[in-house]
C-alpha cells in the first residue's frame, strides 16, 4: 500500500531521532542508566517479593531509606570533592550510640541531644577535613584511620554502658515522633531526609559553594589557578559528611531505640555501592544528588530483598560486591565513550526529496549559465575575511561584516579606504538600517545588535520564548542569520538552526531538518517572539513592498515563501519559488520593484538523492571524516531576479567561482550590485545595465531623507 | 555464520572492512606539486597511451591515433588513423607491429607480421575491454580485458559495482585469440602490463588496488608484490634499467569506499545519476558545478586547498625492479594535471600523459625524488 519513499518519508516525520543526541548532549543523562537498572529491579524483584509493594513494607524502606540515603550523601559529597570518606560507618555508629546515651541514659532534651550528635559529627568530619584538605594526607589512609579509632571508640563506650542503654527509657513525645511519626502518610525521618537532600541538590547544582566543590573534585590545579580555595572546600566537605552522618545516626536511634556492638560496621562498603552505582565519579568532579539517592534506593532494594530471600548476609556482601565491581566498570566505559557516542550520534538526518532540478543549460531556461560575475570589481581584496551581507548607507558608504567580529565601513565614492566601524565580536550576518539610520545587525551565537551611524553597539535582542517541547535550550539564538524591519518597526529575523553553531552552519544541510525559525523582536514593548518554527534553515528575509508581509528563504529545501504579519491575509504563508537550482540565501529589493535572491551553492545530483536516504546520511556521519563528508556545492553561487509571484526574470553567474566561489548576499544601490560571501575575502560590485541610477535601499524603505 | 555475524557487527559500530580503508599518502607517496612544476611537452585534449616505438612516439586522443612530433621542448600530435572505436591501449612489439586495443571490440594489430590481425575473443570470453597489451615476442601478445561486464569507457561503474571479471590472456598470434591461454581471471580490473627482465609479467588490477606478479607463460595464482596504494593504479612503464613506473589514475577517497559499501544508495545513483556526477573517482574533476563536493573541499577565502579532498588526481609512482615504492610525483586538488594513463621513457626523461587534464609533462627518468628535493 506505501512504497518505499512514503515509509521513509513517515518513519523521519514521526521519529524524532535527533532527540537521541540532544538528550545525550543533556546532564542528566547520566542519571539515565542508574534508573533504568532501578526500574528493572523493581520489575524483577516487586512481584518475587509477596510484600514489596505493601504499606508496611514501603514505609520501612522509606525510614530505611533516609538513613542510609543521608549517609550516600555524604559520602557523594566527599566523593565529588576528589575525595573519600571511609569512616561513615563509624561515624553513623558513634551517632547513633550519642543519640542514645543522651536520651536514654542522661535524659536531656531532644533538641540538645541533636545538636551535640550534630557538632560531634561535624568535629569527627573537622578531624578528616583538616587532615586531609589542609594537611594534604592521603584521603583513603586518614579515613581507614578514623574509622578503625572511632569503631574502637565505640566498641568501648558502648561496652561500658550497655545495660543502661538497654534498661534506660526515653520518655519524649518528640523522640517518638521522629522514630515512628508519620506526616500525610510520610514517615518524618524520610521527608526530613528529603528536604536536606533538595538543599543539597540545589546547593550543587545552582550555587556557588556546590560548584566550587565540583570544580575542586574535577580539578584541582585548575581549581586552584581560578582562585578557588582548595584546602578549605576539601575540608567542608568531610565537616559535612560528618554532619550528615550524624544525621542518619539520630534518626536510626530514634527509630530502633537500641544500637547493637554492629552497628554501621560495613556501612561503608554499601554506601560506597550506592554512590558508585547510581552513577557518581569515583576520580571526582561528577554527580549529584539525584544519583546518590537512585544509588541509596537500589542497595536498600536489592539488600532487603536478599535478606527477605533468607540469603545469609556474607552472600548479601558478595552481591553487592559484585554490584559495585560492574557498577565501576560501566561507569569507567561510559565517562570514556559518552563524548564519542554523542559526536556521533548528534548529526541526524531527515527524508527530503527534491524534484529534479531546472536544467541550467537548457537556453531558454531563466538560469541559463553566464559569466556576467566573472568581471565584477573587486572592493577590499584581502582586507576583509567573511562578508556575509553588505549594505549601503544613505551617503553611499558600505558596510560588511567579518570573520573577526567586525563592522567594516568602506568610505564613498571610491571604496578604497575603509575602518572598523564596530567591533561585535561575533560574526556579523544579515544587516538592514532602521529608519533612524541605526545599523541592525545579525550576529552568528550572539543574536541581534544595534549598530549608531557613530559606531556604538547595543544588544537588541538575544532570546527568545522556549518551546516546551525543546530538549536542548532554544531559548538562546545560535545563527541569527537575516533580518529586515517591518514599517511599524517590527524586526523579523530568521534563526537558520538551532542544532548547529556558526562555523558548523553547512552540516545542517546534512540534516535538512526543519531546525530553523523566524523570529519576531517588537521594539514597542521589548517582546522577543517565535513566530514561524520549524523552518528549514531559515535564511534570507526581505520585508516586501506592501508592508504588511516578508518573502523568506529555507536553503536546504530550495525554496523562498511569503508569509503576512499583518493585513487581511495576517499570519498565512505562501510558498513563492520552490525547486530553485541553489540554496538561496539572502534576499533584498531590487530598483524595478522585484527582488533579488543569492544561492549560496548549487544543488548536485548525487546529494539530491542521498536527501532521499535519511538511513544513508546518517551512516555516513557517523563512519565517515567530516571532511570527506557529502557537502552542497557552495563553491559555486550565482544570484537570480524574480518577481513576488515567483517568476524568476534573470540569473548571473559566475562559473568556475573565480571572483565570487558563493555568493550569500546581494545589495543594489544607484545602479549597481554588490556582492557579499560568507567565505569569500572581497566584495564584488557589478553594473546592472539599465537599472535606476538613482535608487537607493534606505529610500526604499523609509523614504527621502529628513 | 560466523562471517554474517562479524560483519553484522561491524556494520553496527561502523567498522571498515580493512580493503575499504584508504591508506594515508605518505613515505614514498608523500605528496608534492611536482607534476604541475614539470615542463609540459603537449597539451591535447584526452591524450592516452603514450607508446614508444622504433618509429616514433604514438598516442592516442579518443578514437584518433597520433603521432608526437617533436617540435621545441615538446611535441606537436599529428592525427595518423581515425578508428571506429576509442583506442584503450597500444603495444610497441619493438619492430614495426603495434597492438591497438578497440573499447568494446577486441585488438587489432597494425604493421609486422600479423598486420591487419582482429583479436575479439575466445570462447565465451570477448576481449570486449581491452585495457593493456604487452608484446613478449613479435609473435605473442598478452592483453588484460579489465571487465566482461563493462567496455573500458564504464569503468566507473565496474568500480561502483565492484566488478571482478577481469582477465588477462597469452595469444600466440600465429595460432589467433582462438587458442589464447588465460593467464588470471577473475581480477578486478587489470589495467596495467609490464614483464620484467626474468620473463615474470606485473598486472596492476586497480580495484583491489595492487600490484601482483604472475608467470607470463602458464595460468598461475597472483603474488602480490605492492599492495594497499592510496589510487587506482592503471599503467605500468619499464624503464630502460629494469625498474618501473606505474601510473594510478585516480585517488581513492573515503567516501567513495563508503558508498560502494552503501548497495543500496550505490545501485540507486549508478541508476538515476549521470556517471559524471557520480560520487565516484574521475580522471578530472571541479568541471561542473553539478560534482558533488566534500566537506573538505569548500573553498575558503577564495582558495581551494591542495590537501582537499578530489574526485581526481594526478600521481605517478617509482618502484624498483622488485616493484617496492622508490618515489612519486604528484598533482594534487588544485593542480592540472590530473588522470594519468599512460608513461613513457624517452631520451632519459620520463613522459606522463594526464589524460584527465589533457596535457603531457615530462620529469627526469631516474630522478632521486625525496621529500623537499626538487627537480
Amino acid at each position: 500500500m506505501f512504497s518505499q519513499a512514503s515509509l521513509t518519508r513517515l518513519r523521519y516525520k514521526y521519529l524524532p531521532d535527533h532527540l537521541i543526541g540532544e538528550v545525550l548532549s543533556k546532564r542528566w543523562v547520566d542519571n539515565a542508566i542508574p534508573f533504568l537498572v532501578l526500574l528493572i529491579v523493581i520489575a524483577v524483584l516487586g512481584p518475587l517479593l509477596p510484600n514489596f509493594f505493601t504499606l508496611s513494607s514501603l514505609s520501612d524502606l522509606g525510614r530505611q531509606m533516609a538513613e542510609f540515603g543521608l549517609i550516600v550523601l555524604a559520602l557523594a559529597i566527599v566523593l565529588l570533592s576528589g575525595g573519600i570518606d571511609l569512616s561513615v560507618g563509624s561515624m553513623f555508629a558513634m551517632a547513633v550510640l550519642g543519640s542514645l546515651l543522651g536520651m536514654n541514659v542522661w535524659e536531656l532534651p531532644v533538641l540538645i541531644v541533636l545538636a551535640g550528635v550534630l557538632a560531634m559529627g561535624a568535629l569527627y568530619g573537622l578531624l578528616n577535613g583538616v587532615l586531609i584538605g589542609y594537611l594534604r594526607l592521603r584521603a583513603f589512609l586518614t579515613t581507614l584511620v578514623t574509622l578503625i579509632i572511632l569503631r574502637s571508640v565505640y566498641v568501648i563506650v558502648f561496652l561500658h554502658y550497655s545495660t543502661a542503654l538497654v534498661t534506660g527509657f526515653a520518655d519524649s513525645a518528640l523522640w517518638d515522633f521522629i522514630g515512628f511519626g508519620t506526616v500525610y502518610g510520610f514517615p518524618l525521618s524520610l521527608l526530613v531526609s528529603g528536604l536536606i537532600a533538595i538543599v543539597w541538590h540545589i546547593v550543587l547544582s545552582r550555587m556557588r559553594p556546590g560548584w566550587r566543590l565540583t570544580a575542586v573534585g574535577g580539578a584541582r590545579r585548575s581549581a586552584y589557578n581560578a582562585g578557588i580555595n582548595v584546602r578549605r572546600t576539601v575540608c567542608l566537605a568531610y565537616v559535612w559528611s560528618g554532619i550528615l552522618c550524624s544525621v542518619a545516626g539520630f534518626l536510626y536511634a530514634a527509630r530502633l531505640g537500641s544500637a547493637g556492638a554492629d552497628t554501621g560496621i560495613g556501612m561503608e562498603v554499601s554506601a560506597l555501592t550506592a554512590v558508585v552505582l547510581g552513577g557518581n565519579s569515583l576520580g571526582g568532579g561528577r554527580g549529584s544528588v539525584a544519583k546518590a539517592i537512585l544509588g541509596a534506593l537500589l542497595v536498600l532494594i536489592i539488600t532487603n530483598s536478599l535478606i527477605s530471600f533468607g540469603v545469609p548476609g556474607s552472600i548479601t556482601s558478595t552481591v553487592l560486591g559484585i554490584f559495585l565491581i560492574a557498577a565501576v566498570f560501566l561507569d569507567m566505559r561510559w565517562v570514556r565513550n559518552k563524548e564519542q557516542l554523542l559526536s556521533k550520534s548528534y548529526v541526524s538526518p531527515t527524508y527530503l526529496n527534491l524534484p529534479p532540478p531546472p536544467k541550467t543549460t537548457d537556453p531558454a531556461s531563466p538560469y541559463r549559465l553566464n559569466d556576467k560575475l566573472r568581471t565584477v570589481e573587486v572592493i577590499g581584496l584581502g582586507e576583509i575575511e567573511g562578508p556575509e551581507d553588505v549594505i549601503l548607507d544613505r551617503h553611499d558608504n558600505l558596510y560588511c561584516g567579518t570573520r573577526h567580529g567586525d563592522i567594516v565601513k568602506f568610505f564613498a565614492p571610491d571604496y578604497q579606504t575603509n575602518e572598523v566601524l564596530a567591533h561585535i565580536g561575533g560574526h556579523p550576518l544579515g544587516m538592514a538600517f532602521d529608519k533612524n539610520d541605526n545599523l541592525l545587525v545579525c550576529i552568528g551565537g550572539m543574536g541581534l545588535y544595534q549598530v549608531t551611524p557613530d559606531g556604538i553597539s547595543t544588544k537588541v535582542t538575544d532570546e527568545t520564548n522556549r518551546r516546551w517541547t525543546s530538549v536542548v535550550d532554544d531559548s538562546r539564538l545560535r545563527l541569527a542569520d537575516d533580518l529586515d524591519i517591518a514599517p511599524d518597526g517590527r524586526i523579523f529575523f530568521s534563526e537558520a538552526t538551532v542544532r548547529y553553531e556558526q562555523e558548523e552552519w553547512a552540516t545542517d544541510a546534512l540534516e535538512s531538518r526543519g531546525n530553523g525559525r523566524i523570529i519576531c523582536y517588537d521594539p514597542r514593548d521589548g517582546s522577543t517572539r517565535t513566530v514561524l518554527p520549524n523552518l528549514v534553515f531559515a535564511n534570507g528575509i526581505t520585508t516586501m513592498r506592501d508592508g504588511c508581509s516578508i518573502l523568506y528563504a529555507e536553503s536546504w529545501t530550495c525554496s523562498i515563501s511569503r508569509y503576512y504579519f499583518a493585513g487581511p491575509k495576517k499570519g498565512r504563508t505562501e510558498p513563492v519559488l520552490t525547486n530553485l537550482p541553489g540554496y538561496p540565501d539572502n534576499i533584498n529589493r531590487a530598483s524595478d520593484g522585484n527582488y533579488w535572491a543569492a544561492l549560496l551553492g548549487m544543488r548536485t545530483p548525487a546529494l539530491d538523492l542521498a536527501m532521499t536516504m535519511p538511513d544513508f546520511r546518517r551512516r555516513m556521519a557517523k563512519r565517515v571524516a567530516p571532511d570527506f563528508w557529502l557537502y552542497p556545492n557552495i563553491n559555486t553561487g550565482c544570484v537570480i531576479k524574480f518577481d513576488e509571484n515567483g517568476n524568476i526574470l534573470e540569473s548571473l553567474w559566475d562559473l568556475g567561482g573565480q571572483n565570487h566561489p558563493m555568493i550569500t548576499s546581494m545589495r543594489e544601490h544607484k545602479g549597481w550590485l554588490y556582492l557579499g560571501g560568507v567565505s569569500n575575502n572581497r566584495i564584488g560590485r557589478y553594473r546592472i545595465e539599465g537599472a535606476d541610477p538613482n535608487w537607493t535601499g534606505p529610500a526604499s524603505y523609509w523614504g527621502d531623507a529628513k | 555464520m560466523r562471517a554474517f555475524l562479524q560483519r553484522s557487527y561491524e556494520r553496527f559500530r561502523g567498522i571498515d572492512p580493512p580493503e575499504r580503508i584508504v591508506p594515508a599518502m605518505d613515505g614514498p607517496l608523500h605528496p608534492n606539486a611536482m607534476l604541475d612544476e614539470a615542463p609540459v611537452l603537449l597539451e591535447q585534449e584526452g591524450i592516452d597511451n603514450l607508446c614508444v616505438a622504433p618509429a616514433g612516439v604514438f598516442a592516442s586522443a579518443a578514437s584518433e591515433l597520433l603521432s608526437l612530433m617533436p617540435e621545441g621542448e615538446g611535441f606537436r600530435a599529428q592525427p595518423l588513423e581515425t578508428f571506429a572505436r576509442p583506442i584503450t591501449c597500444i603495444a610497441s612489439d619493438g619492430a614495426g607491429a603495434l597492438a591497438i586495443g578497440q573499447d568494446g571490440e577486441g585488438i587489432l594489430i597494425r604493421g609486422g607480421a600479423h598486420d591487419g590481425m582482429a583479436l575479439t575473443g575466445t570462447g565465451a570470453t570477448r576481449f570486449a575491454c581491452p585495457t593493456g597489451c604487452v608484446f613478449v615476442d613479435p609473435h605473442t601478445l598478452i592483453v588484460a580485458i579489465g571487465s566482461d561486464e563493462h567496455v573500458a569507457a564504464e569503468w566507473k561503474r565496474d568500480l561502483m559495482k565492484q566488478c571482478h571479471s577481469g582477465s588477462v590472456w597469452r595469444i600466440d598470434l600465429g595460432k589467433g585469440a582462438e587458442a589464447a591461454v588465460p593467464l588470471a581471471k577473475g581480477l578486478a580490473f587489470p589495467s596495467g602490463l609490464a614483464l620484467g627482465r626474468q620473463g615474470e609479467l606485473f598486472v596492476s588490477e586497480a580495484w583491489e588496488h595492487r600490484v601482483v606478479g604472475l608467470s607470463a607463460s602458464e595460468p598461475s595464482a597472483p603474488v602480490e608484490l605492492l599492495i594497499e596504494l592510496p589510487a587506482y593504479p592503471g599503467f605500468v612503464a619499464p624503464t630502460s634499467d629494469g625498474a618501473f613506473w606505474l601510473a594510478l589514475f585516480a585517488p581513492r577517497n573515503p567516501l567513495v569506499e563508503f558508498v560502494i559499501l552503501e548497495r543500496r544508495y550505490c545501485e540507486r545513483m549508478i541508476d538515476t545519476v549521470d556517471p559524471q556526477f557520480w560520487i565516484a573517482p574521475a580522471l578530472s574533476s571541479g568541471k561542473s558545478f553539478l560534482e558533488p563536493i566534500q566537506g573538505g573541499a569548500r573553498k575558503k577565502l577564495n582558495v581551494l586547498k591542495p590537501w582537499s579532498p578530489s574526485w581526481s588526481y594526478g600521481l605517478a609512482l617509482q618502484c624498483n625492479a622488485q616493484f617496492r615504492p622508490v618515489a612519486s610525483v604528484h598533482s594534487r586538488a588544485d593542480g592540472n594535471v590530473h588522470g594519468v594513463t599512460s608513461l613513457a621513457e624517452k631520451d632519459g626523461r620520463l613522459m606522463i600523459g594526464a589524460c584527465g587534464s589533457g596535457r603531457v609533462v615530462a620529469v627526469p627518468v631516474n630522478a632521486q625524488i625525496g621529500i623537499g628535493v626538487e627537480l
